[in-house]
């Protein structure tokens, strides 16, 4: 080795400094194993107890979620006291020992102790399991009983969801339900992600719930707190800064107490709208308008079911019986069912005839029935209803008259007069799963034959079922009262369902007229009245208080082609058939009949008869919302404090 | 003069270099990353996401980055000293415009695909500066007063542009551990007594000028009274104490850790995992753990002492000592015996920056080991024309 003078002095002065770094490491490592040694032989007794008394946490708080109500400010969706009871399988020690104990208080069955015992070996010995969720408060009160005896058991007060409307309000306001690995991947912050995870938070899955679910969410809060080792909370250090904030309110504009009638109309099957039926149960649907503003005062559809029930997690067989039921209980029939409108769209073709230039005065005598194409076309009244001009057609709903009319109508003028009046569009009210329905044109005609050329020319023939509302036309009851209030006032009324938000009242809408002759619309309005209080067609459905006038219009919808006795060759009558071949019963009305202020569709499935079954029940929804009045009367505005923003205090029992 | 010289001296081929690799290195710190996977494991709630699987996947990454490091010839890092030394400068200086802010403190810059924080690299780039700056340097002017300014310099302008960011931490460590390579270069005791009191009068009145932010202050000294303020600075210092104290001789065991998994500590996965460690595994375990970083401190130490040349001999020692001072700074903090500084457990705490200048330092170490005999980092002809 060949090391210069310097070079062997500076090697010698690096060796001793290395040397005296070394030696200082080695000595620092010492002392840090020394202190290890303190803290953590010597001291361990201590800090173990520490560490007993002394885990800090932070806990988040859920946000309470925001008040649904209802136009004059009572609630339809809310949060009620829910009564837990959790385990520490820490704590418990012997977790069989507490099962066994509470399985009878809670009836708990071997299905859900399997899924405790599961939940237990999956988690970390100290996170709660949940045993049981919404008790009832004797049961409540009887594991708090037991508590004291059974350590980790613990009983809890949170928040959970509650439908006062239960069935009747199933369909607008919706329900929420646990969030599920989707929802997880669509939370856009991590914050949100975390609130999402907590036992018990809940997402709008379906009406107003879901389309508002952000705004009714709230922000989460968060707390420290020190609990001890049985997960006793010994201190909370509240994060002022971090409050929960509840979610805001959400006013409708429907009336819960009509709501709630109207779905025990819709549903009776002891009422004199049965007679031509077996007493079949109902599957029906009505939507009531405020036709000055638009509101939706009523939005029924029967049967539903209890949005209760899925907040708490619904059970497999009824989730199966809903589904399969004949009567559609998972349908929201008022913006989701589609049917054909029958001859409650002979309004419709009276109003495309006269823009046709056909007076309302032009006569056609029935006698029963009308050849056209070689073909005889049945009016439904065999005998015929004889020579009739356009009011006395609409009076007598005469199928010949509107076949007449239809000779002389372009389809495409027909389709447009539709939806003018607001037929096959969609009505956005903030409910999700509303359907379009079908009005038939050229243009619809190619669009929906596009793979097969063959099949695209329109034929006259089909003219003729799509004015009397058969054919591929087909509507929802929403559109049936869109369409009822704009003839009623010749505006352009657009319906909504929610009028508080955002912590405003929304602006009373103010309608255009409709872009037309509104004259047009003397003789369908005339006709109306005449169907009920003329004896026309809906004779018995007349309101007893004269200023009560109601006007109306039948509709019976075929729902197959007709069907005949196969050895005497005669008709069936509906009553006759199964109940799914029936016909559809539909009935449209607005009232008073001079000052319009609420228009009403009925639609009753396989209700054979629009003015035996739909009519009368229209009728009395009618009286119902007459009798209350509830246009005149002031509407709810929510004021600071109206609402709780906290659940009563969090309630801790110590096992 | 004989110019019949072992080839050794002048470098090797990269077959050699293989041959001469220090596999006790390697198996050391192997050792020590395997117990960080563990621990974040654990820290995850017993899952590889978020971080134990990348940590691995870092380590393979950076193991790779130590073997380059290793089989580059120890004269071309001499050659690369300063221009390394003042890219990484560069790169310091771009951080208030292009840098990311992370906590409160902007310290990320993004080069292509890859985030790095510059002040680790400077870590390792400040030592290669003054190991080539006195491998150059005649002895007796070491201590000249007028030869110190030029590494004072090197130390200074990063220094200041680390504690500008703010990261008061690496600040102090990268000071403390150019200045190691300042004690080892043979400065005397006497100049050193003189600076440490300059040293102390300037802090004082950096402190009282208002140079550091109360937050600052107040972790520095928290740790001398952490029952002052138990939710406040020293709120951190007693929950880790309480966690590892609670682990007792042998631990909770691997995932039973109570106090960790509670989510007291807001950087359990990067400068408080020592102690998620020291509950689950107990003393013993890190006693286990202490003694692995001591080893790898030691075979440092060993190839430094075996260099023969002055850069190498620097090179290899100084980062030695930094990464002890690390791992004495981190364990010393969470145990209440260090302030509470942001200070990485190499290895073990969760970062890519971190993980990779560790590496590469000891790629350095390892370049240094395999061309231990060459003296004067020069070619041989360059050595045959003298």
């Amino acid at each position: 080795m060949r090391l210069e003078p310097f070079d062997t002095q500076r090697h010698m002065v690096f060796s001793r400094r290395a040397t005296v770094f070394g030696g200082g490491a080695s000595l620092l490592f010492l002392g840090l194993g020394a202190r290890l040694y303190q803290l953590q032989i010597n001291d361990h007794d201590n800090y173990q107890a520490l560490a007993e008394d002394n885990r800090f946490n932070q806990k988040i708080i859920m946000p309470l979620r925001g008040e649904i109500f209802d136009r004059f400010g009572k609630a339809v969706a809310t949060s009620r006291q829910n009564f837990q009871v959790l385990m520490v399988p820490e704590d418990a020690g012997d977790v069989e020992r507490v099962l066994r104990e509470v399985a009878d208080v809670l009836g708990l069955d071997q299905k859900e102790l399997a899924r405790i015992r599961k939940e237990a070996a999956r988690q970390r010995s100290f996170t709660p399991v949940s045993i049981a969720d919404n008790i009832s408060w004797d049961q409540f009160a009887r594991i708090n009983f037991l508590a004291p005896r059974l350590p980790g058991l613990r009983s809890e007060v949170a928040a959970t969801r509650d439908y006062p409307l239960a069935d009747s309000g199933a369909f607008v306001v919706g329900y929420v339900g646990a969030p599920n690995e989707r929802d997880l991947e669509q939370a856009t912050s991590d914050e949100t992600k975390l609130l999402l995870r907590q036992p018990g938070f809940r997402i709008g899955r379906a009406g107003i719930e879901r389309r508002f679910d952000e705004k009714l969410r709230g922000e989460a809060g968060s707390v420290t707190v020190q609990i001890n080792a049985h997960g006793r909370v010994i201190e909370e250090y509240p994060n002022l800064a971090d409050q929960p904030v509840q979610g805001q309110p959400i006013g409708l504009t429907i009336d819960a107490e009509l709501q709630e009638q109207v779905s025990k109309i819709l549903a009776a099957t002891n009422d004199d709208a049965n007679r031509n039926t077996d007493h079949h149960e109902m599957s029906a649907s009505a939507v009531v308008m405020d036709v000055h503003n638009g509101d939706i005062l009523v939005y029924a559809s029967v049967p539903a079911f209890d949005p209760n029930e899925f907040n708490v997690g619904i059970r497999q067989a009824r989730w199966k019986e809903l589904n399969e039921s004949e009567l559609k209980p998972l349908l929201n029939k008022p913006i989701g069912g589609a049917y054909p409108p029958g001859s409650t769209f002979k309004l419709i073709t009276a109003i495309a005839a006269q823009e046709a230039g056909i007076e309302p005065a032009h006569k056609v005598t029935c006698r029963g029935s009308l050849w056209y194409g070689g073909v005889e076309f049945n009016c439904w009244k065999k005998e015929g209803h004889g020579r009739l001009d356009m009011r006395g057609a609409i009076k007598q709903s005469c199928d010949v008259y509107f076949w007449d009319l239809a000779q002389r109508i372009d389809i495409d003028k027909l389709a447009e007069v539709a939806r003018r009046f607001g037929l096959g569009t969609i009505h956005d009210i903030g409910l999700g799963g509303q359907v379009a329905g079908t009005v038939p044109s050229r243009e619809w005609k190619k669009k929906y034959y596009r793979s097969n050329p063959a099949q695209q020319t329109w034929f006259p023939g089909e003219t003729l079922s799509v004015a009397i509302g058969q054919g591929a036309l087909t509507t929802t009851p929403l559109q049936l009262a869109v369409m009822t209030s704009r003839l009623a006032t010749g505006r352009e009324v657009h319906p909504r369902l929610v009028r508080y938000l955002d912590g405003a009242s929304q602006p009373v809408p103010n309608f255009a007229p409709l872009p037309m002759d509104l004259q047009e619309l003397d003789v369908v309005r005339s006709g109306m009245d005449a169907v009920v209080n003329e004896w026309g067609t809906a004779a018995r459905s007349r309101l007893e208080n004269p200023e009560w006038r109601m006007a109306g219009k039948t509709g019976t919808s075929q729902v197959r082609s007709l069907q005949y006795d196969p050895v005497t060759g005669r008709r069936l009558k509906n009553y006759e058939l199964p109940w799914k071949e029936r016909d559809h019963a539909l009935f449209v009305s607005y009232a008073p009949y001079e000052n319009p202020r609420y228009a009403c569709a009925v639609v009753v499935e396989h209700g054979s008869s629009g003015s035996g079954t739909a009519g009368p029940k229209a009728r009395d929804i009618m009286r119902a919302v007459l009798t209350k009045d509830p246009a005149k009367i002031a509407t709810y505005v929510p004021k600071p404090g109206d609402f709780k923003t906290v659940l009563d205090k969090r309630q801790r029992r110590e096992g | 003069m004989s110019i019949i010289l072992p080839d050794r001296r002048y470098g090797l081929g990269l077959l050699d270099a293989w041959r001469e690799i220090n596999w006790p290195l390697i198996m050391l710190l192997s050792l020590i990353a395997g117990a960080g996977v563990a621990t974040l494991y654990s820290v995850a709630g017993g899952s590889w996401s978020p971080w134990a699987a990348n940590h691995i996947l870092r380590y393979v990454i950076a193991l790779m980055a130590l073997f380059v490091c290793g089989f580059v010839p120890l004269r071309y890092w001499l050659a690369l000293a300063y221009p390394a030394y003042f890219f990484v400068l560069f790169l310091l200086l771009l951080v208030p415009f292009i840098g990311e802010v992370s906590m409160g403190a902007q310290r990320w810059i993004t080069l292509g695909a890859v985030r790095v924080q510059p002040s680790e690299l400077m870590k390792v780039a400040l030592i290669l500066a003054l190991a080539r700056y006195y491998h150059g340097l005649e002895f007796k002017r070491v201590s000249n007063p007028i030869f110190l300014v030029p590494p004072l310099l090197l130390i200074a302008m990063p220094v200041v542009l680390i504690f500008k960011q703010p990261d008061l931490g690496t600040a102090l460590m990268v000071a403390a551990s150019g200045f190691a390579v300042i004690l080892l270069a043979g400065l005397s005791w006497r100049v050193t007594i003189v600076g440490v009191i300059a040293a102390f009068v300037g802090a004082v009145t950096a402190i009282k000028m208002g140079l550091l932010k109360a937050y600052q202050i107040k972790r520095l000294t928290a740790f001398m009274d952490p029952d002052s303020d138990p939710l406040g600075s020293g709120y951190h210092l007693t929950q880790s104490k309480i966690a590892l104290g609670s682990g007792g001789l042998a631990g909770k065991g691997f995932m039973e850790g109570t106090q960790s998994q509670l989510q007291f500590l807001p950087e359990k996965h990067t400068d408080f995992i020592f102690t998620i460690f020291g509950e689950e595994f107990g003393f013993i375990g890190a006693m286990v753990l202490l003694a692995l970083y001591f080893a790898v401190f030691i075979t440092a130490a060993n190839i430094a002492m075996q260099a023969k040349s002055h850069f190498g001999r620097l090179l290899a020692m100084g980062l030695a000592v930094s990464f002890i001072l690390y791992v004495l700074i981190n364990t010393g903090m969470v145990m209440g015996l260090a302030p509470v500084v942001g200070v990485p457990l190499p290895l073990v705490s969760y970062g890519g920056t971190v993980m990779l200048t560790v590496m590469i330092s000891f790629g350095l170490v390892m370049s240094t080991w395999i061309n231990r005999d060459q003296d004067t980092l020069r070619t041989a002809s360059t050595v045959s024309s003298l």
